[in-house]
């Protein structure tokens, strides 16, 4: 039993972070090591970085393209990602350090209690969605329907793990400060604690690997980090061929006759 | 919204190209093929898999695209094409996949090990079949990238699986026939040197007649300021010829000097929508033209695709650092700082500035029997952000203005369907379903004028509006500028 302890909170975490850290960076570093030959900016593109910079934390924080497209999806979508930002955040209190609830508030730790349950429904209604929308249905696959799954699997067992399953929670805070200090101890022995901290490292590590790697690659996007510039500085392709033209000699020549019409030397003033 | 899912947009796909346009472009292995007898060279699978991964270590938008898109759907019933058949394959992400699945088959690990467990796809003749049909019935507009939470752009894909399937000899013909002329003669419509010149001169004939006024365009006039391109649908087409005779009145009146050229005498470039060489080619042709001149800079008519190019491609394309002069212009002395790299103004840019300064006199009475409404065409409110320019022209020549459905308009817009090599008959039908959304906008703003600024856009419309009963004029901006320029 130790050993499993040990395997699944202390050597496992470590792995986890070296792969979701790496895997993430080496995503990045490879769409970033490929060039943009062309601008493709997107309207309402701005002239300034100042520009693009508030275009994209309007993206980051309201999601303002999804609003285009009808309430519904945004709606789901936004809350989802903001009640990830709420997990993340009591998640990140736990590990740094528990007593900061003491001051906090214990208001807010029942809150975030709340929060993790809408969480579970909202990620409920994602997949509900994918199933019964005819479109989202039809270009829905396997890995799409996967993910949600094991993400509603691990929010609703971290709710349980949380309220219902009797661990104590400060203990667990205890386990995952060390891991943070790298004073590593066992973590608490609850069954159901365990399977949470194991389906989250799964998560970790595959999430470099899959679609969520969005999360570093949407700011990548040249639609919309790009300045709309085109014509005012000049815009490197790296790789631009030389492409062979017909000389304008060699046409004036096929042309002769008609180019006359026009004027001496084929002009017409 | 209910899916068809008897692959119901198959019958428009499109005509294959003719054997002696593939040898006069240089496209590999010439041959005659058509969609259902492909007639593929016999390695053309490792051509293609060689050309996809090319091209994902070229484009980064490529390969960033094809890895995170999460599938949300916020695209699927946004392309006007997917509106007209219910087809699931025309939904952005649909069309998306049909390259995504042979990327994550061929070059992820999880796709070579589970494959289509993993949404992977294997490359077989059905799949070409369907990249043929489908990335032909893309126009490459855009619209489904606003309403993506990435901004991920179909037609990215769309430009990709094309230079792919020409690498593998698979082109339609609708591209080829006006490349091959254009590549040759100087223009899409084949038209010879001596041909322009009687255009042009009908042109100034008829401004005689119906203003008095002289008018004399100027044609491979070296040492002139200005080049000025546009579509070469402008000379004869109709109502394309209005907007022509409206840019001449209106440079005769300023007293621009400029010139046309029969070299460069195509604006356009259906290069675009087959691949970056023939892109840059056909373009390459206006920036040697204009050196070869020694004008100063290049003002561009109105054209959507033309001005994607322009605007977006050009200066990375043909232009290095010692291209032409300051864009300034002679009447205003407005220095077009927009265009400090690439050195090609918008006519409508031009034109914009030329009221603002009050260098021209204008009846708006003139257009007084008209309600105008504004189409925003796809590669000028899109790409460029060419949005608020022909409006301020419009309400500056036309007493009364209305717009269209915020749903259809300004960066939203559905614009021509007709774009991105679809101008064909064999689409007509297509199209005509894709317009529907706008059509419905048109006739619910009450306007009886509709204005454009793209040559595809001028070419379409008559006849889809024509289809759907509705009665009503369309033509350019600087049509509605021509009607009230006062000229003296």
């Amino acid at each position: 039993m130790d050993f499993l302890l040990f395997l699944i909170g202390i050597l496992l975490p470590y792995v986890t972070v070296i792969i979701f850290l790496g895997g993430l960076t080496f995503r990045a570093a490879r769409w970033w090591s490929i060039p943009v030959p062309t601008k493709v900016m997107l309207t309402p593109a701005p002239t300034t970085w100042p520009g693009v910079f508030e275009r994209l934390t309007l993206e980051f924080v309201a999601f303002r393209s999804l609003t285009k497209g009808g309430w519904k999806l945004w709606l789901g979508a936004w809350l989802f990602h903001i009640l990830l930002g709420v997990t993340l955040l009591t998640h990140l209190i736990n590990f740094f350090d528990y007593g900061l609830w003491n001051q906090i508030g214990y208001g807010w730790y029942e809150g975030a209690g709340y929060a993790g349950i809408i969480f579970a429904a909202v990620v409920a209604f994602l997949f509900l969605r994918r199933v019964v929308h005819p479109g989202v249905r039809y270009i829905s696959k396997a890995s799409d329907y996967g993910l949600l799954l094991l993400l509603l699997s691990l929010i609703l067992l971290g709710d349980y793990t949380r309220s219902f399953s009797g661990v104590d929670v400060s203990a667990v805070s205890q386990y995952l400060n060390g891991l943070l200090t790298l004073h590593p101890t066992l973590p608490p022995d609850n069954p159901a604690f365990l399977l949470h901290l194991l389906l989250a490292q799964v998560f970790l590590m595959y999430l470099p690997f899959s679609k969520v790697a969005h999360l570093v690659g949407w700011i990548m996007a040249p639609t919309r980090n790009q300045r709309n510039d085109a014509r005012a500085r000049w815009h490197r392709n790296p790789w631009n061929p030389v492409v062979e033209l017909e000389p304008y000699a060699s046409y004036a020549a096929r042309y002769q006759r008609e180019l006359e019409e026009l004027g001496p030397g084929g002009e017409r003033q | 919204m209910k899916l068809d899912r008897t692959a119901a947009a198959q019958k428009y796909v499109i005509h294959p190209t003719r054997k002696k346009d593939m040898e006069t472009m240089h496209l590999p292995f010439p041959r005659d093929w058509t969609p259902t007898n492909l007639n593929l060279p016999p390695n053309w699978k490792e051509i293609a898999l060689a050309k996809l991964n090319e091209l994902r270590g070229k484009y980064r938008e490529l390969q960033l695209f094809l890895d995170i898109c999460v599938a949300c759907g916020a695209c699927e019933d946004k392309c006007p094409f997917f509106i007209a058949t219910n087809d699931p394959h025309n939904m952005p992400v649909a069309r998306q996949e049909l390259l995504r699945s042979v990327y994550r088959r061929y070059f992820t690990t999880a796709g070579k090990i589970f494959r289509g467990f993993a949404g992977g796809r294997e490359l077989d003749e059905n799949l070409i079949h369907q990249w043929y049909t489908y990335f032909y019935q893309c126009s490459q507009c855009r619209r489904c990238a606003v309403f993506c939470p990435y901004g991920i752009d179909t037609a990215v894909f769309t430009m990709a699986a094309r230079e792919i399937l020409t690498a593998i000899g698979l082109t339609p013909r609708s591209l080829t026939e006006s490349i091959a002329k254009c590549e040759v003669v100087g223009n899409h419509m084949g038209m010879q040197p001596a041909a322009m010149l009687n255009s042009i001169s009908f042109a100034e004939q008829e401004i005689k007649e119906e203003t008095g006024v002289d008018v004399h365009v100027p044609i491979n006039k070296k040492g002139a300021e200005i080049l000025f391109i546009a579509p070469s649908a402008d000379y004869f087409g109709e109502p394309h010829w209005f907007t022509f005779k409206g840019y001449i009145k209106l440079f005769h009146q300023i007293g621009l000097d400029y010139t046309m050229s029969t070299y460069a005498s195509e604006g356009g470039n259906f290069g675009t929508w087959l691949n970056y060489e023939h892109m840059k080619k056909l373009n390459q042709k206006i920036t040697t033209e204009a050196k070869r001149l020694g004008v100063k800079w290049i003002l561009g008519g109105e054209c959507g695709h033309m001005w994607r190019v322009l605007h977006g491609y050009m200066g990375t394309m043909n232009v290095n650092s010692n291209f032409l002069d300051e864009p300034i212009s002679p009447i205003t002395g407005t220095h077009f700082r927009i265009a400090e790299h690439s050195k090609a103004v918008h006519i409508c840019e031009f034109t914009a500035d030329l009221i603002r300064h009050q260098k021209i006199r204008l009846d708006t009475t003139k257009n007084k029997q008209y309600t105008v409404t504004f189409s925003d065409s796809c590669n000028p409110a899109r790409f460029m952000g060419l949005i608020e320019e022909p409006r301020y022209i419009i309400r500056n020549v036309c007493p009364t203005y209305v717009e269209l459905d915020p749903s259809v308009n300004r960066e939203r817009t559905i614009c021509c369907t007709a774009g991105g090599g679809l101008l064909a008959d064999e689409t007509l039908e297509l199209r005509l379903r894709a317009i529907k959304p706008k059509i419905d906008a048109i006739r619910q703003s009450g306007a009886n004028f509709l204005a454009l600024i793209c040559a595809i856009d001028k070419a379409v419309y008559p006849e889809y509006l024509k289809h759907y009963q509705l009665p009503i004029q369309v033509g350019g901006v600087h049509e509605l500028v021509s009607n009230a320029l006062v000229m003296t």
